[in-house]
């Protein structure tokens, strides 16, 4: 009997979901743009979501910030949601580049184009567009400021990314190709860090027990760099040269003090608000005038230019 | 009866092994400056895991200390950092580094506290109500700080709040203060588990909880200390790792939980609570110390290094097995 | 060919469980179509034997014959396959699944592959009809009430089509009107020549129903009879081993001022049911206290409500004038209540403990010098109580698991001394215990009140009862149906006292 009832219950219920899914919300009166970022105890992605939102909410847009935190089920689940309120446009950066094809597909037989920024997916011609920064070219600058602030010889550490990373990859790829050429350079050690301050403070103090008399350290990003630093630091050796990646305001912070030597920054404040504008234009005319595939070069942050750059963009 | 102490030894002997394969295969390995440094990251896991040990013991698991970790962190940089900000006032206080490391070690001691109101008084399974406050804390943490990272902890001398750094990088005889911390942590703790009427009812609980309850212990009251103990050792790590970073970022301690939880499995003592010993966890902490930086001296590649601390948690763990058998067979053979 | 005389035989049968010996070289035979009851005190070896012929426990030694022929059984599903079923003393029903699943559970009726719902459903229906209840087969099985649970149980081993029945207290949850259902069943059983083994602490019942009579004592078979050729008192006399109506009671002493008394105690289980119904009576300084009950008549309930493990009870609790009301269980134990629980291994040890940890737990305090505790203080307390208890273990630093049942007894019973109470609670305290340890067991309680102690034991054992209480409260069905001295305390009047109908006699007045 129990049973029974529950059953009629539940049917009931499935029958006013089904009802209320016909019949939808009803559009918002101002347009909606859905923002999708990897997470939010992150700076980088952090300023990435802020400066959509604030270019979309100038252009007139109402915005919704979510981070899928690098689990393409999650972003899988936010596109849904985006297309269920159905969003004019997404900006993505996502997480994945082959995990993030059939979300962005489904958002377009929704009839939603997305532009992805930050990173491209392994697909063309499903988003409208993918602006990313030169990744390989931002590596090739930091590698080249790296060696020469190690005039071209000495042993060196290299911290990599989480490797399942493609960025990761990338970026070790881009110093690799600078750095291998020069037979005084010495790669004593490399290690994964996972992008991560306390596991690259851990590393670093670890690595230089076996390699007391490293010349420089160049890593995957700024935070990995940070924590090299401060291992340094407490052993005494303030003299190794320290190349970062990324452009964050603590890394400037630290070029400014004396802390790391150089960065490049990915200027993830201009690609945000270059995808909006897009995205915008593309709302109102149809097209946005551009590539589908846009690479923004980064730019070599040094203590000699460092005061003219703010939050992952020139001031 | 050779092999009774063989498996008794079980964890030193792991570690022992690991200990001559490293010297001979890396000639920085066993140098003062290396050992140095091993035994302070050392420090990190195995103060969690001395907490972990006592809730373990009682029959529970505790998945929130890493969360309590970065929440502690993210607490002490704020205040040192930006200071308290009382809205209505317009006032911003900056307490004394004393205070602030007080405060950060009563928030862990809390969220501990809160666990265990969970899991004495609703009687919520250990795992569940540790997994929901492992998210509550790193959603605080993440609150707290909007996300963004504190830097320079060094703090200022007209606020009164420097020093904070001392704790991550100090020395004292020419040892750094974590290891003094974790030596100080691990005494305290084979001390209450061995000599106090606490540490033997933390056994019972775990043991049998139905026949510690007809015996009269207060089965609620010693569970709620052990998880508000393992708070309070998290909390500890968390201004730790700020203050050796200079810096606090609110995902500090992700998956250190899992960590703590090896250690003290490594160590001999078992998930199913009443029996285990914080003196093998602090050996098993080692043995996850050691592993993890000699394989980086060695220059084995992260992949590499995942999987072999997995096959020596595993085989630990079949060791544990075995000489549980082993025991129950001796025990057996001396009735008749 | 000709046909073998009995269906089912177990020759020679021995089990030997850690510490104990249940079942020492029994012979047990069934003929087809007849009625065996199975009588013993608790520990006698009853449930051993039955577990042994329905393939849930093998023998250490001894062979089973079936038609004839020598086999083993090694798993229930192969005493199922030969026809033998058992219907246990605890239920065995899962409560989220319905009557009809329970019934063909592991048997299910299936059509291709598929569970044939419509025909268990049926068959379901036609089985309870049959037992005279028309329980729905498709109510969950936990909705149901006790007694109904008791006919789905019955109801599970008939559908299997049993040549061999054995019965361990199928009456304990049943009214009287279902137990003359029951009754009929077992005609209809015999008369289509299935063989039964029926266990029951109802001693007017199993003559009633049985044919045959084998009586059990401390794991041996010690005599078979024609059931029209015995009565109560024959069947106490071979259960005990002493003539009936002969008490040995302790000899009579002056006992004290009163230490405990209860008022009213009442307690219902979860469900609404009774457990305790209105319990009052008192324990004198030196006195040991009987309290006789079978199963299911409140006896741990009592104990429990007293030492505060029921907070939700009626009534009060008075130590020495004092009332406990409101007091949890460690609180009581520092007034001076102590109790060894019924299940030594569920809830008076701790496995992962050694002998002296396990001894010194509830006086923990007694060996704290300044913050710490002082292992020398604590290993004084625990060699003397183990010298004074005559316990025999390899050492204090081992772990009691390597203890035999009597001696891990001991040291329960050292726990509960060590907080030196004013009266102590023993529930069952040598079940599983050998024969040596039982009497040691005894004479420490008898030399306990002696020395001024107060002591409530519980026991479902005559014997027990006899060998150390001074009075006894017979309880049955969670009531006090009668208090006797010692010297008027016979068998006959214990079991009379203690049989359901007692209580429910009680109830009617």
């Amino acid at each position: 009997m129990k049973l029974r009832i529950s059953a009629a219950l539940t049917a009931a219920l499935f029958a006013l979901m089904l009802s209320a899914c016909g019949s939808g919300p009803q559009p918002p009166a101002k347009k909606l743009i859905a923002v999708i970022t990897p997470s939010n105890d992150n700076p980088f992605f952090k300023a990435e979501a802020e400066t959509a939102t604030t270019r979309a909410r100038e252009l007139g847009y109402e915005v919704t910030v979510n981070s899928h935190d690098d689990d393409a089920h999650k972003q899988d689940q936010l596109i849904d949601v985006a297309i269920a309120n159905r969003a004019a446009a997404i900006i993505l950066d996502n997480a994945g580049a082959d995990a993030s094809v059939a979300a962005v597909s489904k958002a377009k037989a929704a009839g939603i184009p997305s532009f992805l920024i930050d990173r491209e997916i392994n697909s063309n011609g499903i988003a409208v567009s993918q602006i990313v920064s030169n990744n390989y070219q931002g590596a090739t600058l930091a590698a080249q400021e790296f060696l020469r602030l190690m005039g071209e010889k000495g042993d060196y550490v290299e911290l990599v990314g989480r490797e399942s990373d493609t960025n990761a990859g990338i970026r070790t790829r881009g110093f690799h190709d600078v750095l291998d050429k020069y037979d005084g350079l010495k790669l004593v050690s490399r290690q994964s860090a996972n992008w991560s301050q306390s596991e690259a403070f851990q590393k670093v103090e670890t690595i230089i027990q076996g390699n007391r008399n490293i010349k420089g350290i160049i890593a995957g990003n700024d935070t990995m760099a940070l924590g090299a630093v401060a291992a340094l630091k407490n052993a005494g050796l303030e003299s190794v040269i320290v190349v970062g990646f990324d452009g964050s305001p603590d890394a400037i912070a630290s070029i400014k003090s004396g802390g790391i030597k150089a960065t490049v920054l990915q200027p993830a404040a201009t690609i945000a608000r270059l995808a909006v504008d897009q995205a915008h234009k593309f709302l109102t005319t149809g097209s946005t005038g551009a590539p589908e595939k846009q690479s923004i070069d980064c730019e070599l942050v040094t203590p000699a230019n460092a005061g003219q750059f703010g939050l992952f963009g020139r001031k | 009866m050779i092999l009774d102490y063989l498996f008794r030894l079980r964890a030193l002997i792991v570690l022992a092994v690991l200990v001559i394969t490293f010297t001979a295969l890396s000639p920085a390995f066993l140098t003062a400056g290396n050992l140095t440094i091993l035994v302070k990251h050392v420090a990190i896991n195995a103060i969690l895991a001395v907490g972990m040990t006592f809730v373990i013991l009682s029959g529970g698991i505790d998945l929130s200390v890493g969360s309590i970790a970065g929440l502690s962190g993210i607490i002490a940089g704020g205040l040192i950092h930006s200071g308290l900000v009382l809205h209505p006032l317009g006032v911003i206080v900056y307490f004394h580094t004393w205070l602030v490391v007080a405060i950060a070690l009563a928030a862990g001691a809390a969220v501990g506290a809160a666990n265990g109101l969970l899991i004495s008084q609703l009687r919520v399974a250990p795992f569940i109500a540790t997994l929901g406050s492992m998210y509550v804390a790193r959603g605080a943490a993440l609150l707290t700080s909007n996300g963004a990272t504190f830097p320079n902890l060094s703090g200022s001398p007209e606020l009164g709040n420097t020093g904070f750094l001392l704790l991550g990088s100090g020395t004292y005889l020419g040892i750094p203060l974590p290891i003094w911390l974790m030596l100080a942590i691990a005494a305290a703790g084979v001390f209450v588990a061995v000599r106090t009427p606490f540490g033997r009812r933390i056994y019972a609980v775990g043991g049998n909880e139905k026949a510690a309850e007809l015996s009269g212990v207060r089965v609620a009251r010693i569970k709620f200390w052990a998880y508000v103990i393992s708070g309070a050792c998290a909390a500890l790590v968390g201004l730790v790792i700020a203050a050796q970073l200079g810096a606090a970022h609110p995902a500090t301690g992700e998956t250190f939980e899992l960590n703590a939880i090896a250690a003290v499995v490594l160590g001999g003592t078992s998930l199913m609570g009443g029996r285990g010993s914080v003196g093998g966890t602090i050996i098993g902490a080692f043995v996850i110390g050691v592993l993890a930086d000699g394989l980086i001296l060695l220059g084995v590649s992260e992949f590499w290094q995942i999987v072999i601390k997995g096959l020596v948690i595993v085989l630990a763990v079949i060791l544990d097995q075995m000489q549980q058998r082993y025991a129950l067979r001796a025990a057996a053979a001396l009735r008749r | 060919m000709k046909e073998p005389e009995f269906i089912i035989e177990a020759r020679n049968v021995s089990r030997q469980y850690p510490g104990t010996l249940a079942l020492d070289g029994v012979s047990f035979a069934l003929r087809p179509g007849t009625v065996t009851a199975l009588i013993g005190e608790n520990g006698a070896g009853k449930s051993t034997l039955v577990r042994i012929l329905a393939g849930i426990e093998r023998p250490t030694s001894g062979s089973l014959v079936l038609d004839g022929e020598t086999m083993t059984l090694n798993s229930v599903r192969d005493a199922d396959v030969r026809g033998i079923g058992i219907i246990h003393q605890e239920l065995n029903l899962c409560p989220n699944l319905s009557v009809a699943e329970n019934i063909f559970l592991a048997r299910e009726i299936t059509v291709r592959g598929v569970v044939d719902k419509r025909r268990q459903l049926q068959q379901a229906r036609e089985l309870l009809a049959r037992l005279e209840h028309p329980i729905d087969p498709s109510a969950l099985a936990g909705d149901l009430p006790l007694g109904q649970q008791q006919i789905v149980e019955i109801a599970k081993a008939l559908s299997r089509n049993v040549r061999v029945l054995m019965m361990d207290e199928p009456t304990s949850a049943l009214s009287a009107s279902e137990i003359a259902i029951l009754f009929r069943i077992i005609g209809d059983l015999k008369s289509r020549g299935v063989a039964i083994v029926y266990i029951s602490h109802r001693l007017e019942e199993l003559l009633e129903i049985a044919d045959s009579v084998s009586v059990l004592r401390d794991g041996r078979m010690v005599a078979e009879a024609a059931a029209c050729e015995v009565d109560t008192n024959w069947i106490v006399e071979k259960m005990t081993g002493r003539p009936a109506g002969q008490a040995q009671a302790p000899e009579a002493r002056d006992t004290g001022n009163q230490i405990l008394r209860l008022d009213s105690l009442s307690l219902n289980a979860a469900g609404g049911r009774p457990l305790l119904r209105g319990v009052s009576f008192d324990v004198r300084a030196g006195e040991v206290v009987g309290i006789y009950g079978l199963m299911g008549a409140g006896r741990t309930e009592l104990l429990e409500c007293i030492m505060g493990l029921h907070p939700e009870a009626a009534g009060s609790v008075y130590l020495e004038s004092r009332p406990l009301d409101g007091m949890d269980t460690p609180g009581r134990i520092a007034a001076g209540l102590a109790m060894v629980p019924e299940d030594r291994q569920a809830s008076g040890i701790i496995q992962s403990m050694t002998v002296r940890a396990n001894m010194t737990l509830s006086s923990l305090g007694r060996y704290v010098r300044t913050a710490w505790l002082s292992l020398a203080a604590e290993d004084r307390a625990a060699s003397a109580m183990s010298t004074e208890l005559r316990i025999k273990c390899p050492g204090l630093r081992y772990s009691i698991a390597s203890l035999s049942g009597g001696n891990q007894q001991k040291v329960v019973m050292a726990k509960c001394l060590l907080t030196n109470p004013r009266v102590l609670l023993l529930d069952e305290p040598t079940r599983g215990v050998d024969v040596g340890a039982k009497r040691e067991i005894h004479a420490i309680v008898r030399r306990l009140a002696a020395s001024g102690m107060g002591v409530i034991l519980a026991s479902s054992e005559l014997d027990e009862i006899r060998a150390t209480a001074g009075r006894i409260v017979v309880m049955s069905r969670g009531a006090v149906t009668a208090i006797l001295p010692a010297a008027e305390a016979t068998a006959e009047a214990l079991v009379v006292a203690a049989s359901p109908s007692a209580g429910e006699r009680r109830d009617a007045a």
